[in-house]
């Protein structure tokens, strides 16, 4: 019984997420020291002054956020072709991590926005999308939590993780064609940034995916502990039996 | 085919049986138009017309979520979701005659909302009826199709009444757009533009074919 | 010839281990009882026969194909706890629905045969809300061999019956064996699985703790089996 029980429950850290966590951690470390340098360094906006700064947080968010939304969908769509549960782990992180991001992009926006178009907030295309994205993958969590049976839960996360990332575009293209006028620039490549913002802009977003993964990698493992502790749990109560 | 055309038969004779869904359905989007009255400045009379293509459209998604919720419930009573998700065909097609059922139910609550409103609001209805109805169709197609598919998710969780609207509203976003965008129109010119419901058949077909092939996880288990 | 193959055959909720690693082929045309205490993991291996629950790992195949295939699930038939009657639609209602859903030729002729075999000709027209259990049992029996399939699968289906019907369940149980169909019974009476079936599996925590498929079962070896099983589990 022993053996049966800790042979189909992966133990509780395992080494590669371990040393990845090591890489990611030290890599990350590096990458805020540069990002905080370079955001310093970098030129002050001629018309909005200090607190265009605020673009090396919140514009990166967006890039974490969305990135956590995929990896959720991809790794929920692995899920249901491979029906193994490692992926529904990463599944999740990338739910939690990009909902944290979200919410951090859905903060620094007003606070930049009253200080640039007057407003706290706009029913902008690209702000609404990401709006109705939170919702979406706060939902998953909530489903998640709300579901019984653990691969009932699974399979259920997987669809709505997956069904999610379907409706940006006709999210988008609903409110671009019915909706209100686009206040974000249209493009955010060469061009938008001003000269000297390229190369913080660029270390702020490469930061936040990293710390990103970090994240994800952090959270993968925390749900593995907690498989491993429940299956000692549960191999304890069957031995109390004896 | 032969499953859909099951599902869809025993799904309205239930719901003829005991009309509770109608009703509810009914009485809910009843209360709505005087909620809506107290709620405008003004009330609900010719003089908020501007505001009755919106109102409408929030009228019909509350309507159908209360629908699309219990239209699950009657398949846990005794279990026989087993008996649906064991039949031997893609369960997509056993979700589509759900999904045409709820459609046909919800039809019948949404053509007696629409008289109330024209009541109401004062407005004639009769030259444009034909463009209304493929206009609430084409809207009401994207929302049974998804409601119908996170409905079956939605009532297997606990809160499931909570559950079903933070799940479909999201999605919900795109048609209601579209589909009060040319229900206004349709109510001021007595047209309907083109762009809206393109887009709206766009939605339609990718809510669709995304609850088919997605069928298959949500119905065992 | 064999009609159900399961290979490390595991499902697991969670962390807890409902079916651990299970080999197991059920010959067609053979009666299979499958015996165990509760929570031995029986409804949840006639589950995953019956394409409801998905292997977390491992393999369930029916006539060579995974048991979740719709193929699949055109031959096997299911009768399971609950009755998964409509209570707004009656019995005749009910039969041709599940007719329907599963496309038998000659639908009608086919629920006036199911109709008279459960007994319920004269209760046809009412509402199955308002049956006893006993009804409701016969016809749930019904709705499940409808389209006469080639596997049946019977969760504990003397639940509710009384002796009369019990006793023409294990008649029509008889009937099927003589036209090759194979049955899988869940039961807690082993006299009465040691009767019905020529092969057995004693389950205990998700493992096979004892199999019998000499043909001619011993109620008292099974018996014994079934209470060494049973017996760890309450100690």
């Amino acid at each position: 019984m022993t053996n049966a029980v800790s042979n189909q429950v992966p133990t509780s850290t395992s080494p590669g997420i371990n040393r990845a966590l090591t890489i990611t951690g030290a890599v990350l470390a590096v990458s805020i020291a540069v990002w905080a340098y370079l955001v310093y360094s970098a030129p002050l906006d001629s018309v909005q002054g200090l607190i265009q700064k605020i673009l090396y947080v919140h514009v990166p968010c967006w890039f974490a956020a969305y990135a956590g939304f995929v990896v959720t969908a991809v790794c929920g769509a692995f899920y249901l072709w491979k029906n193994d549960e490692r992926f529904d782990r990463v599944a999740v992180a990338g739910a939690e991590v990009g909902v944290l991001f979200c919410t951090l992009g859905l903060v620094t926006g007003p606070i930049w926005a009253k200080g640039t178009w007057g407003h706290w907030w706009a029913w902008d295309p690209r702000l609404t999308v990401t709006l109705l994205l939170w919702f979406i993958y706060l939902a998953y969590l909530l489903l998640r939590s709300f579901t019984e049976g653990s691969t009932r839960t699974a399979r259920f996360a997987a669809v709505y993780g997956i069904a999610g990332i379907a409706v940006i575009p006709l999210n988008y293209f609903a409110i671009q064609l019915f909706g209100g006028a686009a206040m974000h620039p249209n493009n955010l490549e060469r061009g938008s940034l001003g000269t000297g913002m390229g190369w913080p802009f660029a270390a702020a977003v490469v930061t936040a995916l990293i710390a990103m993964l970090h994240l994800v990698l952090l959270r993968v493992d925390l749900e593995n502990k907690r498989i491993a502790a429940d299956a000692n749990a549960a191999e304890w109560d069957s031995d109390e039996d004896f | 085919m032969n499953a859909l055309l099951a599902v869809l038969w025993k799904d309205l004779l239930t719901e003829w049986r005991s009309r509770d869904r109608a009703i509810a359905m009914l009485l809910f989007s009843m209360l709505m138009v005087v909620i809506f009255h107290f709620s405008l400045p003004g009330g609900a009379t010719t003089a908020t017309r501007a505001y009755a293509p919106g109102l409408l459209w929030v009228a019909y998604v509350f309507a159908a979520l209360l629908g699309l919720g219990r239209s699950f419930a009657i398949e846990l009573e005794n279990d026989a979701i087993e008996g649906l998700a064991r039949a031997p065909v893609d369960r997509g097609w056993v979700l589509l005659g759900k999904t045409i059922a709820n459609l046909l139910i919800l039809g019948f609550v949404q053509a007696v909302t629409a008289c109330i409103f024209a009541l109401v609001f004062e407005m004639d209805l009769l030259p444009i009826a034909l463009e209304l109805i493929g206009v609430v169709a084409l809207g009401s197609i994207g929302l049974c199709s998804v409601g119908t598919f996170f409905a079956a998710i939605a009532v297997r969780t606990r809160l499931r009444e909570v559950m079903l609207p933070l799940l479909a509203l999201p999605f919900y976003t795109p048609v209601l757009i579209a589909a009060s965008r040319a229900t206004n129109a349709l109510f001021e010119t007595g047209s309907v533009p083109f762009e809206p419901i393109q887009f709206l058949i766009v939605t339609d077909a990718s809510y669709l074919i995304v609850s088919f092939i997605l069928s298959d996880f949500v119905l065992d288990e | 010839m064999t009609a159900v193959v399961a290979r490390e055959l595991e499902k697991r909720f969670g962390s807890t281990v409902g079916l651990n690693r299970i080999d197991l082929d059920i010959q067609a045309g053979s009666t299979t009882a499958i015996l165990g205490p509760n929570g031995a993991g029986k409804s949840t291996l006639l589950r995953l026969i019956a394409g409801l629950a998905r292997p977390s790992s491992g393999t369930i195949e029916v006539s060579g194909r995974s048991a979740h295939h719709r193929i699949s699930r055109a031959r096997v038939g299911f009768i399971g706890h609950a009755t998964g009657l409509y209570p707004e639609l009656t019995a005749r209602e009910n039969l041709l629905f599940a007719a329907r859903l599963r496309s038998v030729p000659n639908a009608s002729a086919r629920v006036e045969e199911q109709l008279a075999e459960a007994g319920l000709t004269r209760a046809a027209d009412r509402r199955t809300g308002g049956f006893s259990r006993g009804m409701a049992q016969r016809l749930s029996i019904a709705v499940g061999l409808i389209d006469d399939p080639e596997i049946v699968l019977l969760d504990e289906p003397f639940t509710g019956l009384d002796r009369t019907a019990s006793d023409r369940l294990v008649e029509r149980l008889m009937g099927l064996r003589q036209n090759d169909r194979t049955l899988v019974l869940v039961s807690h009476d082993v006299t009465l699985a040691a009767k019905l079936a020529d092969a057995a599996v004693v389950l205990r925590r998700g493992k096979i703790a004892h199999r019998d498929s000499g043909g001619d079962l011993d109620p008292s070896t099974l018996e014994n089996a079934y209470t060494a099983a049973s017996d760890r589990d309450v100690a």
